[in-house]
C-alpha cells in the first residue's frame, strides 16, 4: 500500500509496535560477558604453556601491538583485558550479544593483528539518517545501534511486517526507547516517483540502503538528496568473479555476470554519481532472526536428530559473518573519512569447511558431533529445491582492509556467533523457514553416496 | 666455487673476498671495532617508530619495493647478520634471497652453511649460485652449526637467522652463543607445519600448534632467552629461482610430457604457495625493524591460497599446454601420500597476518607471472627433455585403468 501517492509526501510516522512482546529469558551471566579478544599471537587457553594462551604473553604483545598499530586515524586502544563493555550494545541489549555459554563452548581467543575496536561515535554530530528496509534482519541491529548513538532514524518500509519488534533477550526498557524513537516512512521503494518525493520532502544526511538489489532503485534516492553526506550500501561478496586464488580482496575482479551483478551496478552508479558513497560486501550473514536458512538449516537437522547431507568432499571453504559484527561495521563507516569511496569486505575473522561447519552447529547448540553423508549432487535432479544452503564452491573474502582502515573488528568467533544464534533464536523455538527434509531423503534413500 | 678449507682460521677462503675484506688472519671478518656493549645504535631505533601506518598495498611490485615507511626509521642503519643455513630441503633458498636482499641494502651479511663446501650436497642451487653473495659483498662459510663461535671467531654480529635447525639440540648451540656473543636480534625459520589442524582456516598466528612439533621447543627456547628481538618465521611451500626442492616442478614434469597429473581426493585443498622473495622481504622488514618485529610469530607465506586444482590449471597456462588431471584416493591406490604428492593432503592454509600489521609487509607473490618464470627458467636448463621416472604415478594409473599416454 503506497503512501502519500499523489499529493505531498506522508510524514513519517512514530510507530509502536501492537504485537506483545515475545517471552523473555533473563539470561544467565554468563551470557552477559562479552567474548574475550585480545591481540596474542598466542591463543589464550587458561592455564596453557605459552605457546597456546598466556596472559604474560599476550600482554606484552598486546602493547607490541599497540605500539606498533597506533597511527592509522583511528585511535586504537591497548588492551590487555577484555573490556567490560565490548560492543556499542548497552548492557541489557547486550543480553542478545551474549555468546559464551549455555554450550559447553569456551569463548576463546580472538584476534589478530590491529586492534581498533574503539568504537568511535561517528562525529559529534546527530544525523538524519535514512534506512531502506530495516525491520528483517541487519536494519534491526543496525537502527538500534544508530538511534543509541543518538542519531535520528527512519525505517523507510511498505510497513508489511511491524516497524519494529522486540528482540529476544532485548528488556521492554530498551525495546520501549528504542521503538519509541525511530521513525518510519512507508511507501514501496519500487515506486521511484513516491520514494524522491517522500525522501527529498524529509530531507536526509545519511541514506542506508540495506535492502537494494538494482542501481535503477537508487537513482531516486539521489536525486532526492543532492546534498546527502553519505550513502552506505549494503552489496555482497557475491560480486567477485570465482577464482583459484583466496580470499578475495576487495580489489579483485568482479563478475559483471554474477547473480549479484545488480548489486555491483549499483556500486558503479554510486561511483560514477559523485555522491560520498561506502558499500559493504558481506559474504555469509549469520546471527538470531536470520531469514536466510543459513544456519536454521544445520539446526533443523541436529534438532531432528537427522545426518547432514553435504555435497562432495564437504571440504569447500565458506565464511560466515556474524549480523551484530556486520551491523558494528555499518555503523564504523558512518561519518568515516577512510570510508568515502571504498569498498569492504565485512565477514568473520577466519573461514570454515562445509563439515567444519556441521560440527561447529552442534557443538555450539549442544548437540553430538553429526553424522555427515557426502553426496554427488549430479547424481540427483532436486527439482527447484536447494539441496544445501551454500554455493559448491570455495567462497570467502579477507576482511584486512576493514581491521586496518576502520579499525573495525568482528567480536564473533564462528562458535561463539553459532551459540548466540542458537540460544537467542533457534534454541527458543523460532525459525523462519519450516523444516524441509525432502532433498535429504532423496539423497539418503538412493544408495550411491560418496563414503567419508 | 673454490674449494677451502671448512676452518676459518686457514688461508683465507675465495668466497669471502670483498672489498670490505682488510688484511688480516681472519678470513672474512675482522671482530668488530664496536663493542657490543655499546651498539647502541641498534636500540634507538626502536622509539622512533613511523606514525603513519601504511595500507600495505595489493601490488605485485617485487620484493625490493615492499620496504615501505616502517624502514624509514631505520634507514641507514646497517646490520651485520649472520644467516646459518641448511644444506638441503626446502628451506634452504630462504637464507640464499636474503642475503642478496640485505646485501643489496648494504647490509654485511655472512651464510654459514651446514657442513663442508666441498659436500656433494654444493652442487645443487642455491649453492651454485653462492658467488652471487660473494660478489655482492658476501661472505660465504661452511662447518657444523654447533661450532658457530668457533667459525665465525670474535666477529660480531647484530643479527642472527637460523634457517637450520629443526629441534631444539641442533638450534640451541647457535641460540645460546648468539645470546652470550651479545647478538641482539635473533630470527628463527620455524614451519607453519606445526599449527594444529582445525576445520577453521587459515592458520593465523595465535592459534594452538602441535606441543610435540621439535620447531615448538626451539620457538620456546628462543623466547626465553630474551634477546632485545626475536621473532620467529613459520613459512609453508615456496617457488623460485635457486629452490633447493622442487615444488612446481613436479607439476611441470608431468604438465609437458603430456603425462596426467594425479591429484589425491578432492583437488579442492588449499596451500600457500609463495615465491621466496616474499619470504625474504618479510625476513628483510624484521631485520630492518626489529623493534616492531620482536615477540612475534610470523606466518612466513603469500596472503592467498590456491587449491591443487588451481595450481594444476596456474602450471598448465605457464607451460601453455592443457592438463589433464586424475583424482585418486591415496588409501584406495595403496600409495603414500606424502611420497605421491609434494603438498599435505588437507588443506593446508597460514595468512600472514601478522607480518601486514606489525611490519607493513605486502605480498608480491603472483602465480601466474612467477610461474611463466619458472617454467621458461625449467625449460632453460633442458628439464622438460630430461628423461624421468614416474613409479609412484604409474601404480596410481594402473590401479585407476588411466592411459598414461595422454
Amino acid at each position: 500500500m503506497r503512501g502519500g501517492h499523489g499529493g505531498g509526501a506522508e510524514s513519517p510516522v512514530n510507530v509502536t509496535p501492537a504485537i506483545s512482546p515475545p517471552r523473555t529469558l533473563q539470561l544467565p551471566p554468563q551470557l552477559l560477558n562479552p567474548p574475550h579478544f585480545t591481540v596474542a599471537t598466542h591463543s589464550r587457553e587458561a592455564g596453557k604453556p605459552w605457546l597456546e594462551g598466556g596472559p604474560r604473553e599476550e600482554q606484552r604483545v598486546a602493547a607490541a601491538a599497540a605500539e606498533a598499530v597506533m597511527a592509522s586515524l583511528v585511535a586504537v586502544q591497548p588492551r590487555l583485558q577484555p573490556s567490560p563493555r565490548f560492543s556499542l550494545f548497552p548492557s541489557s541489549v547486550s543480553d542478545f550479544h551474549g555468546a559464551s555459554l549455555s554450550c559447553p563452548v569456551q569463548a576463546k581467543r580472538k584476534t589478530w593483528g590491529s586492534r581498533g575496536t574503539l568504537q568511535v561515535t561517528a562525529s559529534s554530530s546527530t544525523k538524519k539518517i535514512l534506512i531502506m528496509g530495516g525491520t528483517r534482519f541487519i536494519g534491526v541491529f543496525l537502527s538500534r545501534l544508530l538511534v543509541k548513538d543518538g542519531h535520528q532514524v527512519t525505517l523507510f518500509t511498505r510497513g508489511k511486517s511491524p516497524v519494529t519488534k522486540q528482540l529476544p533477550g532485548e528488556s521492554d526498557q530498551d525495546y520501549a526507547d528504542f521503538s519509541s524513537k525511530v521513525l518510519h516512512l512507508k511507501g514501496d521503494r519500487q515506486d521511484f516517483e513516491f520514494v524522491k518525493k517522500s525522501l527529498a520532502a524529509e530531507g536526509f544526511d545519511v541514506v542506508y540502503d540495506i535492502n537494494g538489489r538494482e542501481a535503477v532503485e537508487v537513482e531516486p534516492i539521489l536525486d532526492a538528496l543532492p546534498n546527502l553526506e553519505q550513502f552506505i550500501y549494503c552489496s555482497s561478496a557475491g560480486v567477485y568473479l570465482k577464482s583459484d586464488l583466496l580470499p578475495h580482496f576487495e580489489t579483485d575482479a568482479v563478475d559483471p555476470k554474477s547473480r549479484h551483478k545488480g548489486k555491483l551496478e549499483t556500486e558503479s552508479l554510486l561511483d560514477s554519481k559523485g555522491v560520498n558513497w561506502t558499500s559493504i560486501r558481506p559474504v555469509y550473514i549469520y546471527g538470531p532472526l536470520n531469514y536466510n536458512p543459513v544456519e536454521e538449516w544445520f539446526f533443523h537437522r541436529l534438532k531432528a536428530g537427522r545426518p547432514i547431507p553435504i555435497p562432495n568432499s564437504g571440504v569447500q571453504i565458506t565464511q560466515l559473518g556474524h549480523v551484530k559484527d556486520l551491523a558494528n561495521a555499518f555503523v564504523k563507516v558512518l561519518g568515516h573519512p577512510k570510508a568515502s569511496k571504498q569498498v569492504f569486505n565485512i565477514s568473520g575473522s577466519k573461514y570454515v569447511s562445509f563439515d567444519g561447519l556441521a560440527k561447529a552447529c552442534a557443538k555450539a547448540a549442544g548437540f553430538p558431533e553429526p553424522e555427515i553423508v557426502h553426496y554427488n549432487p549430479k547424481e540427483f535432479d532436486f527439482g527447484k529445491k536447494k539441496a544445501f544452503p551454500f554455493r559448491d564452491q570455495h567462497f570467502f573474502a579477507s576482511i584486512e582492509k576493514a581491521t586496518w582502515e576502520l579499525g573495525w573488528t568482528p567480536e564473533f568467533d564462528l562458535v561463539e556467533g553459532l551459540a548466540d544464534s542458537y540460544n537467542l533464536d533457534f534454541g527458543r523455538g523460532t525459525y523462519r523457514k519450516e523444516a524441509d527434509f525432502s532433498t535429504d531423503d532423496i539423497i539418503l534413500d538412493k544408495s550411491l553416496v560418496l563414503q567419508k | 666455487m673454490a674449494a677451502a678449507a671448512s676452518s676459518l682460521l686457514s688461508a683465507p677462503s675465495s668466497s669471502c673476498s670483498s672489498g670490505h675484506r682488510r688484511a688480516s688472519a681472519f678470513p672474512f671478518r675482522f671482530p668488530s671495532s664496536v663493542s657490543l656493549t655499546s651498539s647502541s645504535s641498534f636500540s634507538t631505533i626502536s622509539s622512533s617508530f613511523p606514525s603513519m601506518f601504511p595500507l600495505p598495498g595489493r601490488a605485485s611490485a617485487p620484493a625490493a619495493t615492499a620496504s615501505t615507511a616502517f624502514s624509514v626509521s631505520a634507514s641507514g642503519e646497517k646490520k651485520k647478520v649472520l644467516i646459518v643455513n641448511t644444506n638441503s630441503g626446502g628451506h634452504a633458498v630462504i637464507g640464499f634471497y636474503l642475503a642478496k636482499e640485505l646485501l643489496g641494502a648494504g647490509h654485511e651479511v655472512t651464510v654459514l652453511t651446514v657442513g663442508e663446501e666441498s659436500s656433494d650436497k654444493m652442487k645443487k642451487p642455491p649453492f651454485t649460485r653462492f658467488s652471487e653473495l660473494v660478489s655482492a659483498g658476501g661472505c660465504t662459510v661452511w662447518g657444523n652449526p654447533a661450532d658457530v663461535g668457533k667459525i665465525v671467531g670474535g666477529a660480531a654480529f647484530d643479527v642472527v637467522l637460523d634457517n637450520n635447525g629443526k629441534d631444539l639440540d641442533t638450534v640451541r648451540p647457535v641460540a645460546d652463543w648468539a645470546k652470550g656473543a651479545g647478538v641482539k636480534q635473533f630470527l628463527f625459520i620455524s614451519s607453519a607445519g606445526i599449527y594444529k589442524t582445525s576445520d577453521e582456516v587459515p592458520h593465523v598466528e595465535g592459534d594452538p600448534v602441535k606441543a610435540d612439533a621439535s620447531h615448538v621447543a626451539v620457538e620456546k627456547y628462543i623466547e626465553e632467552l630474551s634477546f632485545s628481538s626475536w621473532a620467529v618465521f613459520r613459512p609453508q611451500y615456496m617457488i623460485g629461482s635457486g629452490n633447493n626442492k622442487d615444488c612446481e616442478e613436479w607439476f611441470f614434469d608431468r604438465i609437458v610430457r603430456d603425462r596426467p597429473v594425479p591429484i589425491p581426493g578432492s583437488g579442492m585443498q588449499l596451500t600457500n604457495i609463495s615465491h621466496v622473495r616474499d619470504l625474504s622481504s618479510m625476513l628483510a622488514l624484521a631485520v630492518d625493524n626489529p623493534t616492531a618485529a620482536s615477540g612475534n610469530i610470523f606466518n612466513c607465506v603469500s596472503d592467498r591460497a590456491v587449491t591443487f586444482i588451481g595450481l594444476v590449471k596456474l602450471c598448465a597456462q605457464a607451460a601453455g599446454r592443457e592438463a589433464k588431471i586424475v583424482y585418486y584416493d591415496p588409501k584406495a591406490v595403496g600409495v603414500d601420500a606424502k611420497k605421491a604428492f609434494p603438498f599435505r593432503n588437507m588443506h593446508f592454509y597460514a595468512e600472514p597476518r601478522a607480518a601486514k600489521v606489525f611490519l607493513g609487509w605486502s605480498s608480491s607473490t603472483n602465480l601466474p607471472v612467477d610461474l611463466k618464470e619458472r617454467f621458461d627458467e625449467y625449460v632453460s636448463i633442458g628439464r622438460d627433455k630430461k628423461e624421468i621416472k614416474l613409479d609412484v604415478d604409474d601404480k596410481i594409473l594402473e590401479s585407476l585403468k588411466v592411459p598414461v599416454s595422454a
